[in-house]
């Protein structure tokens, strides 16, 4: 009650990250006076990745008095410079080193699905900042699909609410699922989502604003959004929630070393008592390998990079990789269906302009047997730019002249996609390539195929989303096909037979070995997945920083 | 003129899937558009270059440099490839964009797109066996010829059968084609929509750092810079008349 009172007025407690940044530079404030731990040093926390799921972790325990190094891959972010408000180029922002894909349906990776350097992927993710609904965690008992989380939503719960007072988001009371509401406001809504609104309407859709991890107002430092719709380009205004301004400005403050560009080469085990003792990596340019010593590890390397570091680890003990001695490592990889379909109006929309993210919809979301198949989909506004829009044109089977004459039609069109719950298979798999990566490290290959509820998942949603734009008066519809977002690789259950972490995010087989990140994620529900990443975070935070000091090396 | 609020010059509402003639369009009175036509022919993105960020303006100004200069395509391989990327997106007079250039300089800088297809070689080799695939069918039809040599019409008949996966060839044959299709169109697609002239010809606002959007709609969603797609105005009217 009070939360909904106050809103944007009630700041998180223990995250100064807000106070930290500065109004007139975008850099990440503490670069230069970071703390620099000697390799050689034990330290009580080695994190490899400065995402979502890492940062969350090295920001909580930091304020605890943990001393934690945070290996990234890529490099330390100075947005005023590297940041550009340009689709082209924004390339840099995506893990582009090579990965093989492959199965029936293979999934696209890059700038569709992951980010690489300070910041991780939510750098350039569009958003929407959803929770997932209490039915995700027990689909197994529910419906007879996917698994049973071994956590309860009354766990996570408290630590959604913190983080959505952090990130801070904005959005409309939330009627879905575990009904809540958000504690910063609606963000006004553009003509383009609002002509989207209006047919959702028209088809007894409900629809709400939101929910967005994007400032309304101000938060300490952090300005309001300027509606200039780069967001899948990183937020150089600060607007945008994402670690880069939520977390990691706290975590420098509290002697967090962030190491960037530093690639993870191996988790190193001690032999006799099968404990991690630190994590060897390579820092670009140096191609020697150094070992961070810590009397714990946790692993933050998102869906593929997560898995292909363990499998990449194998040591006598296992020989087909860290952890996998029970072959679950780097199984049931899920990505949402994200069907986008767009609509041709009379007047000039500019489909550009206000964050892609804005109006959704969880009407789908949970399972209706008159569908014909488990689970459901959400709804949610996007709006590509120019590029973006070309591959959707193209998708629709236009080329040379058409497409052409279909691009010059841009600002008359509007976008609304779906992302379905597409179910958790063992055999949707990161495994090894052969290929090597220019440190030499074997990369990971992905392969995705669909199954029947996920195609008739996806169909339905389709006609869904069309109705809406028909009903909206659409002259013309153009609809393309494509996945959204990563999760799963090393879930989390109830033995290591169907797992590969415990319920406190443990690993079966190494007693100081966590995985914090997407890839713990047994299912993923219709909701877009950062905010439960950081939630999880922030709880298998508390359950470590709970423990006293002198028991880190025994955890 | 047409009445832009109606869809009839879409491909998909009309008879053979294609547009009307370019002809029907205006031409490009400010700034410069591929083939100087567009929807918005009063529209320069670069008049609002000033208000761009450091970062992005440098990052633009290098994307219009990029001209003339090959690293990564043989000069055997260019005129196919020219050939191929204005059949594609339809460039078929000055100025073009140079979609080829800004192919060869992300290949040559080894800057991909962070997956490669299992049943299909790396992009770079892709892009070889395309060009290579495109002259070998070309040969077969048409004896002696190659494709860039081509008139259009033939051109476009062969990437109209590429696009349906629909060519065989020895290059061809060891790539699955269909997935080659969206390799090489996604490529050519990104250059030719990274670069602020397609932006004029769209009517697209562009880098909008620090400046933002204001009208979201539904008043307006127009920024006092941006102008209003082509009506039924006559251009020698406007122009004499002083009209913008
Ligand atoms: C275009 C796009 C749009 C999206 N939109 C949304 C949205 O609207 N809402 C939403 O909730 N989610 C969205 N997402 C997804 C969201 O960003 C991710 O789910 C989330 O960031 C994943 O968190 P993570 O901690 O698991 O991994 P990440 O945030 O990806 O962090 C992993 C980090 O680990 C680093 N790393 C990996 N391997 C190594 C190694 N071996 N050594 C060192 N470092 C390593 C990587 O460089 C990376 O920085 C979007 C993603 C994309 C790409
Ligand atoms: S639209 Fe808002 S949140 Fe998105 S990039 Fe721009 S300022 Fe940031």
């Amino acid at each position: 009650m009070i939360r909904h009172l106050l809103k944007g007025a009630v700041g998180p407690k223990d995250n100064d990250s807000r106070y930290l940044l500065d109004v007139h530079r975008r850099d990440l404030p503490g670069e230069a006076t970071m703390r620099a731990y000697p390799d050689n040093e034990e330290v009580d926390l080695c994190v490899v990745g400065a995402g979502a799921g890492g940062s969350v972790l090295a920001q909580r325990l930091a304020r605890r008095g943990w001393k934690v190094v945070i290996l990234e891959a890529g490099p330390f972010w100075h947005p005023d410079e590297d940041w550009v408000s340009d689709e082209a180029g924004s390339h840099q922002l995506y893990w582009t080193e090579k990965r093989i894909i492959g199965g029936n349906d293979p999934v696209e990776l890059g700038k569709n699905n992951s980010g690489r350097g300070v910041g991780g992927s939510m750098v350039h993710y569009a958003g929407y900042c959803p929770r997932f609904h209490p039915s995700d965690l027990q689909t197994d008992t529910l419906d007879g699909v996917g698994a049973d989380w071994p956590i309860s939503y009354q766990q996570l719960r408290p630590h959604y609410e913190r983080v959505e007072a952090e990130l801070p988001v904005a959005g409309q009371n939330w009627p879905w699922g575990y009904p809540h509401t958000y504690p910063f406001s609606p963000h006004p809504v553009s003509e383009a989502a609002s002509v989207l609104w209006r047919g959702a309407i028209a088809q007894g859709i409900t629809m709400r604003v939101g929910p967005v991890g994007i400032v309304n107002g101000t938060f300490g430092n952090r300005p309001h959004c300027i509606y200039r719709g780069y967001c899948l380009q990183g937020c150089k205004v600060n607007a945008k929630a994402s670690p880069y301004v939520t977390h990691l400005p706290d975590a420098l403050a509290h002697s967090v070393e962030i190491r960037a560009n530093c690639m993870a080469a191996r988790v190193e085990l001690d032999p006799s008592s099968r404990r991690a003792t630190g994590v060897t990596f390579i820092k670009e340019g140096e191609q020697i390998e150094r070992l961070q010593r810590a009397k714990v590890v946790a692993v933050a390397g998102y869906s593929i990079e997560t898995p292909r570091l363990l499998l990449n680890s194998a040591t006598k003990g296992f020989p087909n990789g860290l952890c996998n001695n029970e072959d679950q490592v780097g199984r049931y990889v899920m990505v949402q269906g994200a069907t986008q379909a767009a609509g041709r109006f009379p007047t000039e929309l500019r489909m550009y302009k206000a964050p892609p993210a804005q109006v959704s919809s969880e009407d789908f979301y949970e399972t209706n047997p008159s569908r014909g198949f488990a689970r459901g989909f959400s709804i949610q506004t996007v709006s590509p730019e120019p590029i973006g829009w070309a591959e959707h044109v193209l998708a629709d089977g236009h080329w040379g002249r058409a497409l052409r004459e279909y691009m010059r039609d841009y600002n008359h069109w509007t976008t609304i996609g779906v992302l379905n719950e597409l179910l958790a298979e063992p055999d949707n798999r990161v495994t090894l390539a052969e290929e090597k990566d220019p440190f030499g490290l074997p990369v990971a290959r992905f392969d995705y195929s669909l199954c029947d509820n996920d195609k008739a998942n996806v169909a339905f949603s389709t006609e869904v989303i069309t109705d809406i734009l028909h009903a909206a008066g659409a002259q013309d519809v153009l609809t393309i096909q494509r996945f959204a977002h990563l999760i799963g690789g090393a879930r989390m259950g109830t033995s290591p037979e169907n797992s590969v972490v415990d319920a406190h995010q443990r690993s079966w087989a190494v007693p100081n070995l966590y995985l914090a990140d997407g890839s713990v994620c047994p299912t993923q529900g219709s909701a877009n997945p950062a905010l439960t990443i950081m939630a999880l975070s922030s709880l298998l935070a508390e359950h470590l920083g709970s423990r006293p000091a002198t028991e880190r090396s025994r955890l | 003129m047409r009445d832009l609020s109606k869809p009839d010059h879409l491909p998909n509402l009309r008879e053979g899937g294609q547009p009307p003639e370019p002809s029907w369009l205006p031409r490009q009175r400010r700034g410069i558009t591929p083939q100087m036509i567009g929807r918005y022919p009063d529209y320069d993105v670069f008049d609002t270059a000033e208000t761009w960020d450091p970062a992005t303006a440098r990052v633009i100004a290098e994307r219009m440099e990029v001209r003339g200069s090959f690293a990564f395509f043989t000069p055997d391989e260019q005129p196919t490839l020219r050939a191929l990327c204005d059949v594609a997106v339809a460039q078929d007079a000055e100025p073009r964009i140079p979609v080829p250039e800004l192919i060869d300089e992300k290949l040559a800088a080894g800057r991909l797109d962070g997956y490669q297809y299992a049943d299909m070689p790396d992009d770079r080799e892709t892009w070889r066996l395309t060009l290579a695939g495109l002259d070998e069918v070309t040969a077969e039809r048409h004896d002696g010829y190659r494709f860039a040599g081509l008139d259009s019409r033939s051109q476009e008949a062969v990437v109209e059968n590429f696009s349906k996966a629909q060519l065989r060839s020895a290059s061809f044959d060891r790539l699955n084609i269909t997935r080659t299709w969206s390799v090489c169109m996604r490529m050519i697609l990104a250059a030719f929509y990274s670069h602020p002239w397609a932006w004029n010809e769209i009517g697209f606002g562009g880098p909008a750092y620090p400046r933002g959007f204001m009208r979201l709609g539904p008043t307006s969603t127009r920024e006092p810079f941006e102008r209003p797609g082509a009506t039924d105005e006559d251009p020698v009217r406007t122009v004499t008349e002083g009209r913008a």
